[in-house]
């Protein structure tokens, strides 16, 4: 596995990059962004150690869920549309379905069945998180997904659907990345909007 | 306190965090670097009424005192973060007092017991809640009976329980409280043949008479009876009802007496007895039967009384025509302030009083029997028996007998008779530790139950969030152990407490249904019932003696007036939002005081600050100074509830405990809190007294405006009244002035502008603080610390001025000289939002700006501390954070109650008032989301949400019909300075004086 020295800063392109695993060119890469459904990388946890972004107690795929499934990202963060905070699902949504699927192949299945032994011995997962804005600024999600619609969430989280682990593609604390936005769509940039 | 601990290599930003919250859904600490490792902990299954970052709310009944008002508390990630008012409940009516706010406090105060713990070797040592239960199932056996309990507990379902536990195993409850009204039941008792405890109806009154009674603070139902005061005296097109206090101190309510009559301590009954006699004599009408009364009353005149009091005959015989002509009126009496040996006598006079002026009934409301404990008798005879060993285990529970008794009585002496001491005390206070086995209880926010708390309302208490420890409900230890012990006992067989509630509530309620409708109303609530009552037979026989008072009458001795501050009996002791909150009257945080009347104090030389010891027949206080005009000069006021000897590390060792210079022997029937005399003696030591006050006289600047009835009912503006008093008035603009201030506002708009924000609809938000329903209560000094995260700072940070109360109450004295009546002016200081904000252009990192919707912002992380703002303040309402109160002020677990949509402020930044910024942001989320436009109560700040007087008003000024922009039409509105013309978003209204006419 290589790492790929110019991911940097966040675009769709360059977090299709974080990808480039197993196909070797960006031209074949940009073939299969373009087709229907997106191939499920085979990847084990083995080699989330060399994918961008931190390494999470479940190698949790989410190129998987949201690319190949084509699962809307609020059947899991339910409450980002209603609620300043997206919700991490909990256990029992995860086992909802994996109550049923266990799997296609074994590199899965390892990873579904610490899901189950988390679930049978009622310890949640802890998740590393990735995005944390300062608490000194306050986000309210739900305004987001509600003036940008409920796709929106790449805007600032890029495209997860192709991030088998996820990583930080956007300085979210760098108000800079808030403010451009807000200055392009002129809506409000009053500093008491977020920090109080 | 030190400025220190900053640990090395962190630098200030990463103080901006906010410590441990956001609970099980989400991380424990945050900050702008990304370098710490950072979990998110998901649900296992998450409650449908859990939702990250929504709060929860729940309705319950708050627990602090016996009043038993409604509350809706709000979690967020299942920790209560804040305390309101149930607006549906007929007693608080969705207000709260500072008292009742700081449950919180109660709820995650590091002082709690932990868990269960047994005396062993001498120490306590943790053991399992199954080792408690089988210890203290085996000594309830080996007692055989010999079981006596102490409850603290009101009545209601655990009560009734408490009783069938007891009463099974032969045992004995007492119910008890350290306020408990004992002299106004026995003077009811004697009067009307019922031992019930009235509701007093403040709101109906026309004029309100009170006898020394702190109906404000510490009587019977204090925020119901707030309310309806500002109801009836604040005013109201052209009306108001007159208050005048007679009291040898003024209190939190004397403050707010149109006329306050002093008068020699213990004489209220010659007083009262002798406005009867005026009123009998001279009126016609009045009921049949207090006719009866007259030759019982002949005999006392008001010269008589004036003797007695020192209130002048004719001040008496005025009073009686105003309190008879004012239909219907009130008169109260009773309270700790006045409970010297003729407190019944006193309370007793006062119910022929109200009787004779035809207000029993009408303001004096017997039927609803409000909640109160056995009495001091009572308990009494329990120590007896437990002196005499008839105890072999006695189980304290809610209650603090070992402080809140006076040491002379010898509680302590007799409870270390008693062979196996049990405590259910959620806190290590003084009793505990004199116990032998510590199951701490649940707290009233994490356990099920209910309260009576008067005839028609029942209150609902359910958990809230999880326990902060693993403690037990008091109900469940109870069914616990009768389960073990079986026989007698074997009847009390439900699985759990709550659902021994349940069943007791299904009895009534019948269905499940009902039971939830009930939950989500916080009880049930009817009608309360108003019985009429006659006259008894006894009623004859009031009379005033003068009562005794302990030690020597000598020339300088003094009357001892130990008064209940914001502590309370002591209770709140353990909170530093209590400690922190300035008493009303003296301003003073975090320590005792004895009071002192500037004269007294220039007779014996005494200044501020000396300490002076306090010497009674039962023991010596030493006590600071704080010399006030509003006192008796005979008289010595002491706070209660401090002096803690145990009581968690906030209260230990602070200040002194009043009660050490009482005798707790009594044969009436009451503890005469009012019954020492004390000789004082200098030490010429001096301790700086922590008050939050700065000068006590408003000089002339207009600060708390106030004008007469007639004034106020021709319509004058506040400017206009102080030039008919003959006041100057500063004038207001000159055109050079003024010129210089539109162009400071000009470029002000003009940097508001920038950006889209000229769109129209845009609110500006305001506030409109009517002085005349103001009392001073300092409730809504509490809901800031609790909605916003501010940190106490300690005693010696007050000291130096630090104090860090966004909003606080500024009390200043009016008169008292040369003559004129002392008069109290009250006025909650908080940042004005000015227009031409004085802080805006001096801040040189624009951390201080002006908002598109008229507030003035404050970015705690822009601002690099430079205190600029603060000098240029004009209101002294800038608060700089001098220490990293982030870190300790919050110990855990206190920290759990911080409010997640506030920043919790580091060291080395300014803050204020913010006009709860987060709640706007919040409201107008929600009408985001909801496509509409803002409501004019949708917005609502902390401070006006607690005012118990209605007194503050928020909203948006832009809106012609909001009740902001209403209220802000009075002729009584003014700006305080407004004469700097920074145009604040606060409008004042001015208080209004009924004063006598002629």
């Amino acid at each position: 596995m290589r790492k790929l020295a110019f991911l940097g800063v966040g675009s769709l392109l360059l977090a299709l990059g974080a990808l480039a695993i197993d196909s070797p060119t960006p031209a074949a890469q940009a073939a299969q962004s373009a087709a229907d459904t997106l191939p499920a990388w085979k990847l084990a946890a083995g080699d989330s150690g060399s994918l961008k972004g931190p390494r999470q107690p479940i190698f949790f795929r989410h190129d998987i869920h949201v690319g190949v499934n084509k699962m809307p990202c609020q059947y899991c963060h339910s409450s980002v549309a209603e609620s300043s905070e997206p919700g991490i699902p909990t256990m029992a949504s995860c086992m909802g379905c994996h109550l049923i699927i266990g799997g296609s192949d074994s590199s899965h299945k390892v990873e579904i069945k610490k899901l189950r032994d988390a679930w049978n011995a009622k310890q949640p997962i802890e998740w590393i998180r990735v995005h944390s804005v300062a608490r000194h600024a306050h986000f309210p999600h739900m305004r987001h997904i509600k003036a940008l619609g409920p796709n929106a969430c790449q805007s600032c989280h890029g495209d997860v659907a192709r991030m088998p682990q996820v990583f930080k593609v956007n300085n979210i604390n760098n108000m800079g990345f808030c403010i451009t936005c807000h200055l392009e769509r002129k809506i409000n940039r009053d500093c008491t909007a977020c920090h109080y | 306190m030190s400025d220190a601990t900053q640990p090395e290599g962190i630098d200030r930003r990463r103080f901006l965090t906010v410590l441990g919250v956001t609970g099980a859904g989400a991380a424990a600490v945050s900050g702008c670097s990304t370098a710490k490792v950072e979990k998110l902990v998901p649900y296992l299954v998450q409650s449908d009424d859990q939702i990250p970052g929504i709060p929860t709310w729940y309705a319950s009944t708050c627990t602090e005192c016996g009043a038993g008002c409604g509350l809706h508390v709000k979690t967020r990630e299942a920790r209560a973060i804040k305390l309101e008012g149930n607006p549906a409940h007929p007693v608080n009516a969705g207000k709260l007092c500072a008292h009742g706010q700081s449950a919180l406090q109660g709820l995650y105060n590091p002082g709690r017991v932990k868990g269960p713990m047994a005396r062993r070797d001498g120490g306590f040592t943790a053991i399992t809640w199954d080792e408690a239960i089988a210890l203290l199932s085996e000594k309830l056996q080996a007692a055989g009976g010999k079981l006596g309990v102490i409850s603290g507990a009101g009545r209601g379902t655990f009560s009734d329980l408490l009783s069938a536990w007891t009463q099974a195993q032969g045992g004995r409850v007492v119910r008890y409280q350290a306020f408990d009204f004992e002299p106004v039941r026995a003077a009811n008792q004697q009067v009307f043949g019922t031992s019930e405890i009235p509701a007093y109806d403040f709101a109906a009154a026309r004029y309100i008479l009170s006898f020394g009674t702190d109906f404000l603070t510490d009587f019977v139902s204090p925020v119901e009876h707030q309310r309806g005061f500002a109801e009836s005296h604040g005013f109201n097109n052209g009306q108001m009802a007159k208050h005048v206090m007679l009291a040898p101190r003024l209190s939190l309510t004397g403050m707010n007496a149109d006329e306050w009559i002093m008068l020699r301590p213990g004489s209220e009954a010659a007083v009262a007895l002798a406005m009867a006699n005026v009123i009998l004599t001279e009126r016609t009408g009045n009921p049949a039967d207090a006719n009866g009364l007259r030759t019982a009353l002949a005999a006392w005149t008001p010269e008589k009384a004036q003797e007695a009091s020192g209130v002048g005959a004719e001040v008496i015989r005025r009073l009686a025509r105003e309190f008879a002509s004012a239909q219907p009126s009130l008169a109260v009496a009773g309270g700790i302030a006045t409970q010297h040996r003729g407190a019944i006598q006193a309370c007793a006079a006062v119910n022929l009083l109200n009787y004779v002026a035809g207000n029993v009934g009408r303001t004096v409301k017997f039927g609803a029997d409000l909640d109160a404990g056995d009495g001091y008798a009572a308990l009494e005879s329990l120590l007896q028996a437990m002196e005499k060993g008839q105890f072999a285990v006695m189980i304290v529970h809610e209650a603090n007998p070992a402080y809140s008794l006076p040491k002379a009585g010898g509680f302590a002496a007799s409870f270390a008779k008693v062979p196996f001491k049990v405590s259910t005390s959620l806190y290590f206070d003084e009793t505990s530790h004199l116990c032998d086995l510590l199951l701490p209880g649940q707290h009233a926010l994490e356990r099920w139950d209910d309260l009576r708390p008067r005839r028609g309302v029942t209150g609902l208490l359910q958990p809230v969030m999880e326990p902060v420890f693993p403690t037990l409900p008091t109900g469940d230890l109870l069914l616990r152990t009768a389960q073990k012990l079986g026989g007698a006992l074997a009847a009390l067989s439900a699985p759990s407490y709550e659902a021994h509630l349940k069943t007791q509530w299904l009895k009534t309620l019948g269905t499940d249904e009902a039971w939830r409708s009930a939950l989500q109303h916080g009880g049930v609530y009817g009608d309360t019932p108003v019985t009429s009552v006659k006259l008894a037979a006894t009623a004859a026989n009031v009379a005033y003696t003068a009562p005794v008072f302990d030690g020597d009458a000598g020339i300088d001795a003094f009357f001892f007036a130990p008064v209940p501050s914001v502590m309370g009996d002591g209770r709140f002791a353990n909170r530093p939002w209590m400690l922190e909150l300035p008493d009303p009257v003296t301003k003073i945080t975090w320590h005792s005081w004895v009071e002192m009347h500037p004269e007294t104090a220039r007779r014996i030389d005494v200044r501020e600050g000396e300490i002076v010891q306090l010497t009674s027949p039962n023991g010596t206080l030493s006590v600071p100074v704080y010399i006030t005009p509003a006192i008796h000069p005979e008289v010595l006021a002491v706070p209660l509830g401090m002096g803690h000897t145990a009581f968690g590390d906030f209260a230990t060792g602070r200040g002194v405990n009043a009660l050490d210079l009482l005798d707790g022997k009594d044969g009436q029937g009451f503890l005469p809190y009012q019954s020492a005399r004390v000789t004082l003696t200098r030490t010429r030591e001096f301790k700086k007294v922590a008050k939050t006050e700065g000068t006590t006289r408003q000089l002339g600047r207009g600060i708390a405006d106030a004008m007469t009835l007639a004034q106020a009912r021709a319509g004058m503006t506040p400017a206009l009244a102080r030039k008919a008093e003959g006041h100057e008035v500063e004038e207001i603009n000159t055109d050079r002035e003024v010129e210089a201030i539109e162009g400071f506002r000009a470029s002000q708009l003009e940097k508001r502008n920038i950006g889209p924000y000229a769109a129209e609809g845009l609110p500006m938000w305001g506030m409109v603080i009517d002085l005349s329903r103001c009392t001073g209560c300092s409730s809504c000094v509490t809901a800031c610390y609790a909605e916003n995260n501010i940190p106490w700072v300690g005693e010696e940070a007050i000291l130096k001025g630090r104090e860090m109360t966004w909003m606080r109450i500024e009390r200043y004295w009016e008169g008292g000289e040369d003559g004129d009546p002392l008069e109290a002016r009250v006025v909650p200081m908080l940042c004005q939002h000015c227009d031409n904000a004085p802080c805006e252009p001096v801040c040189p990192v624009y951390a201080a700006y002006h908002t598109p919707d008229g507030l003035n912002g404050q970015v705690y992380n822009r601002c690099v501390g430079t205190r600029y703002c603060g000098n240029n303040c004009p209101y002294k309402v800038r608060y700089f954070n001098w220490s990293a109160y982030n870190k300790k002020a919050f110990p855990e677990p206190l920290n759990l109650g911080l409010n997640p949509d506030v920043t919790v402020r580091a060291r080395g930044v300014m803050e204020k008032c913010t006009f709860c910024v987060q709640r706007i942001r919040g409201a107008q989320n929600t009408a985001r989301l909801e496509d509409r436009a803002l409501r004019d109560d949708d917005v609502v700040t902390a401070c006006a949400q607690a005012c118990p007087s209605n007194a503050i008003t928020f909203g948006n000024m832009n809106d012609p019909a909001s009740r902001v922009t209403q209220a802000q039409q009075s002729s009584r509105g003014y700006h305080i300075l407004e004469d700097l013309n920074v145009r604040p978003a606060v409008t004042y209204l001015a208080k209004v004086l009924h004063r006598s006419e002629g």
